[in-house]
């Protein structure tokens, strides 16, 4: 009898289809091809970051957390302490310790940082706040996004307070943002087959058994916090560096509520739900959004008044979710068994 | 005329079927008990007449209704009232107010009242209690509760699951004499669903058994237990599967 | 003393109208088990409704320009059917979903209310004179109180207890508090599962134009994030209250109020600006003592 190729062979068709699914949308881009786009792709690559780091936590724990936008925070904010020149800092942030002002790392080692950073938070406050379950632990961690937003809004010597931080090196190449994503999407998938995050799903779909089995909950909980902080923060840090500048308000609610529904539309308990969540709402706005400018459709331009295309994706957003109440992915993973590909249950996977 | 008639109908919860081809008819008046094994689909039976689960196939009908695919509520208003497993009572309410729940369906006040007054003379340790919260009752005392909340619409047909669990045997003795009371002096149609075919054997009608989501034996309580069929058709003597 | 009492009418006020959005919330989730992130552009859209849509700054006031006896039915009734509406063209579809599902939702909804409204006023606060006599304070034992906070609380003391009477003492109120309790098992009984959820809705519809019309008041501005910053402290308001508790959520919005106002005092003031994060800790303290939250209703069990 043939062994059977071990589970990390069997699975890895989901990442790559996962990632070729971001080639393509790069292709996408390209063809349509301007120099805006860029600014897009670059922005839907950040996000795929951000809801794959989400997903790892709460796809795998059940637990739905308002807070990961807040690692966000601290990894963008890390990544413009370790990366703006020391000139601009000992002006605008004169609080921040001397070895950190004097200090200009480059672009990638900064983001790791930044993501080290939050994970470290994460590990501290975690310890806390994984003691909680179901909805309690999802206000704590709304909280948590609250402190962090209220501490970097006020704290002007390290933060600036509200006014934005500049002079955070640009970084207008796409290829080092797909980089990311791709990673980030390769963590999650190991993770998710690994021991841990095994365990982890199987304490939110039947707690006690899991207990009984001898799954220490808080402690796998811990690991997917620390683990999606880490993502999260990475995302927060490219987002940085996509745009150049910093403010508090730029994480908090509306960054917040966006992964979500990116994440739920998409599939909350499947990394192919947060990939495609984030894709197919990315394409849907950017559609939206050309239609907002006007389209050239047979000589005439065909136009949407502004603000429409934010209603018009909140309509979507509901009609998607009345459709297919579990999300797109249907909770499921896309898995290459042969052509076309097929769809199987996550929980056959393991 | 038969009161309910069900026929041919399947139940699934997602891709387990819980019940599968089942059909029966009950006359007024009578009493009718669906035994079984645990998980054999007696509560599912149950919950597919209250329209707490839909059918998947097949039909049921209720006072010459077809009631598949309505709301509970609406059952509930044609003179159907369940009592599901567990006691449900409204820990939050008081007594009082669980039994006036019953009785929003009632076009006639007055008679509601009248019947308030007579569910307290058949149950008088509801009405010693009848401003506490329900919360605080004994076992027995909820199970007489609900039974009583259940009453108080003036229903034809009422469904207990399970009356007796976790109950003492003098106070399963009591709920059932309560019971057969009801029945008749209102000429209430009494549906039972009882783990054990003992409470069915002593207080007489017409059993169902249910193994597996299926019925494998019907017929007449005290006939059925004096031979062997029950006690395979329970345990599957025989069987292979 | 005088200060003191300040202190208190600030801490009371403001939690009453922490106290208002979390019953709003609660009474939605006993029913539904959904928690309506919408609530905050409920408050939004009802306080625009004062205006006539456009888009200066100074608010050209419409419906506003109503004596009181009209206003207020009106901005309630706008509520009302609002929240309504949203029920039945949204949240029905949903009623079996799972919670992060029907949480989406509902914020998908909010989000389509918010840009609507600023699609007609754009997002610029505009400024409105809506009873700016009731800003002048009232000397009540010796402490200048605004008039305004007096009203709120006696307001909001008024509004409880009418919704205590309804809940205790109408036949809905009942249909209501067994339905909060056990859905499914309120249904066999006979209990009219659309019925109840639309009067829930309805009610929360007017507690979130109430909220608008204090917070109008209270501030002379009309703003699309209006709703937003008491929405999210009743929403954990509501939680740290026990999900699904009235009592609760009121107790707790009362709390985070006093909270608020206290730290607001006790703080040193080169830490005040981050009276936030202290209150925000607190709540975080308040979950790890009592995660099923302060009371946790009986309804915490299996239902049907």
């Amino acid at each position: 009898m043939t062994e059977r190729p071990s589970i990390f062979m069997r699975t890895l068709s989901t990442p790559i289809i996962l990632i070729m699914v971001l080639v393509f949308f790069l292709a996408l881009a390209a063809l349509v091809n301007s120099g805006p786009f860029n600014q897009v792709v670059i922005d839907a690559m950040v996000k795929v970051t951000l809801v794959v780091g989400l997903y790892v936590f709460i796809g795998n724990s059940g637990v739905i957390s308002f807070g990961h936008i807040g690692f966000t925070c601290l990894g963008a904010y890390a990544t413009a302490w370790l990366t703006i020149p020391p000139m601009m800092k000992k002006m605008s942030l004169p609080g921040l310790p001397d070895l950190i002002l004097e200090t200009k790392l480059p672009f990638g080692v900064a983001i790791v940082l930044g993501g080290l950073f939050a994970a470290l938070f994460a590990l501290v406050v975690g310890k806390i706040l994984m003691r909680l379950s179901g909805i309690a632990a999802s206000i704590a961690t709304f909280a948590m996004l609250a402190v962090i937003n209220t501490v970097y809004s006020n704290w002007e010597r390290v933060t600036g307070a509200t006014s934005s931080v500049v002079g955070i090196p640009i970084v207008r190449v796409v290829w080092p943002y797909f980089l990311v994503a791709a990673a980030a999407i390769l963590i999650a998938h190991l993770y998710s087959i690994s021991r841990s995050g095994l365990a982890l799903r199987a304490a939110r779909d039947e707690a006690i058994a899991a207990s009984a089995s001898g799954v220490d909950i808080g402690r796998e909980r811990l690991t997917a916090f620390v683990i999606s902080a880490f993502i999260a923060g990475l995302g927060g840090a490219l987002s940085a560096h996509s745009v150049g500048v910093v403010t508090p308000d730029t994480f908090y609610l509306n960054l917040t509520f966006i992964c979500l529904s990116m994440l739920v539309v998409g599939g909350m308990n499947s990394l192919s739900g947060a990939v495609m969540g984030v894709v197919v709402l990315s394409v849907i706005i950017q559609v939206l959004r050309q239609f907002e400018k006007g389209v050239d459709i047979g000589g005439s331009i065909l136009a949407i008044p502004n603000g429409l295309q934010e209603i018009t994706i909140g309509i979507v957003m509901v009609v998607i979710l009345i459709a297919r109440p579990s999300g797109l992915t249907r909770n499921t993973e896309i898995v290459w068994r042969g052509w076309p590909f097929k769809r199987v249950s996550a929980a056959a996977e393991s | 005329m038969s009161l309910l008639t069900i026929d041919n109908i399947s139940v699934n919860y997602g891709r387990l079927t819980a019940l599968r081809n089942a059909s029966l008819t009950l006359a007024k008046g009578e009493t009718f008990f669906v035994t079984g094994p645990n998980g054999a689909g007696k509560s599912t039976l149950l919950k597919a007449i209250a329209g707490v689960v839909a059918p998947k196939s097949g039909t049921i009908h209720f006072a010459n209704t077809d009631i598949g695919g309505r709301t509970p509520e609406d059952i509930a208003r044609l003179g159907f009232s369940m009592v599901p497993e567990g006691r449900h009572v409204f820990g939050s309410l008081t007594i009082e107010e669980n039994l006036r729940l019953g009785v929003g369906m009632r076009d006639d006040k007055d008679a509601a009242e009248r019947e308030l007054e007579t569910i307290y003379s058949v149950f008088p340790m509801l009405k010693d209690r009848r401003y506490q919260t329900a919360g605080v009752l004994s076992g027995g005392q909820q199970q007489m509760l609900v039974i009583g909340r259940a009453l108080m619409a003036n229903p034809q047909l009422i469904a207990i699951d399970e009356p007796s669990l976790g109950l003492a045997p003098k106070v399963i003795d009591d709920v059932y004499a309560v019971l057969l009371k009801l029945r008749d002096t209102r000429g209430l149609t009494l549906l039972i669903v009882e783990q054990s075919s003992t409470r069915a054997t002593m207080t007489g009608g017409r059993m169902i058994l249910l193994r597996g989501g299926e019925i494998v034996l019907e017929g007449d309580a005290r006939e059925l237990t004096k031979g062997d069929a029950l006690k395979a058709a329970y345990f599957g003597y025989g069987e292979h599967h | 003393m005088t200060a003191l009492l300040q202190i208190l009418f600030d801490a009371l006020s403001l939690g009453s109208l922490y106290a208002l959005g979390a019953i709003g919330i609660a009474l939605i989730f006993g029913v539904m088990r959904l928690v309506n992130f919408a609530h905050g552009d409920y408050i939004s859209f009802c306080v625009f409704a004062l205006l006539w849509p456009s888009i200066d700054a100074a608010a050209i006031v419409f419906a506003g320009q109503l004596p009181a006896y009209l206003l207020i039915p009106i901005i309630l009734a706008t509520g009302a059917c609002l929240s309504m509406l949203s029920e039945i063209l949204v949240f029905r579809r949903f009623r079996n979903a799972n919670p992060a599902t029907m949480m989406i939702a509902s914020f998908a909804l909010g989000f389509v209310i918010k840009y609507t409204l600023l699609m007609l006023f754009s997002s610029r606060p505009k400024s409105i004179d809506l009873w700016s006599e009731l800003a002048l304070p009232v000397e009540i034992l010796d402490a200048r109180i605004p008039l305004l906070q007096v009203i709120t609380i006696i307001i909001t003391v008024l509004i409880l207890a009418a919704l205590v009477a309804f809940l205790k003492r109408t036949r809905f109120g009942l249909e209501m508090r067994a339905a909060a309790e056990n859905f499914t098992m309120a249904r066999m009984l006979g209990v009219r599962a659309n019925a109840v959820i639309l009067l829930a809705f309805a009610i929360s519809g007017m507690l979130a134009a109430s909220i608008g019309l204090i917070l109008v008041t209270q501030t002379g501005t009309v703003d699309i994030q209006m709703g937003s910053s008491v929405m999210l402290v009743a929403f954990i308001a509501t939680v740290i209250g026990g999900l699904g508790s009235l009592p609760g959520a009121v107790v707790a919005g009362f709390l985070i109020g006093g909270i608020s106002v206290l730290m607001q005092v006790i703080l040193p003031l080169d830490v005040r600006p981050f009276r936030d994060a202290f209150v925000y800790g607190a709540v975080i303290v308040v979950l790890i003592w009592r995660p099923n939250g302060l009371f946790a209703p009986r309804s915490a069990k299996q239902r049907v």
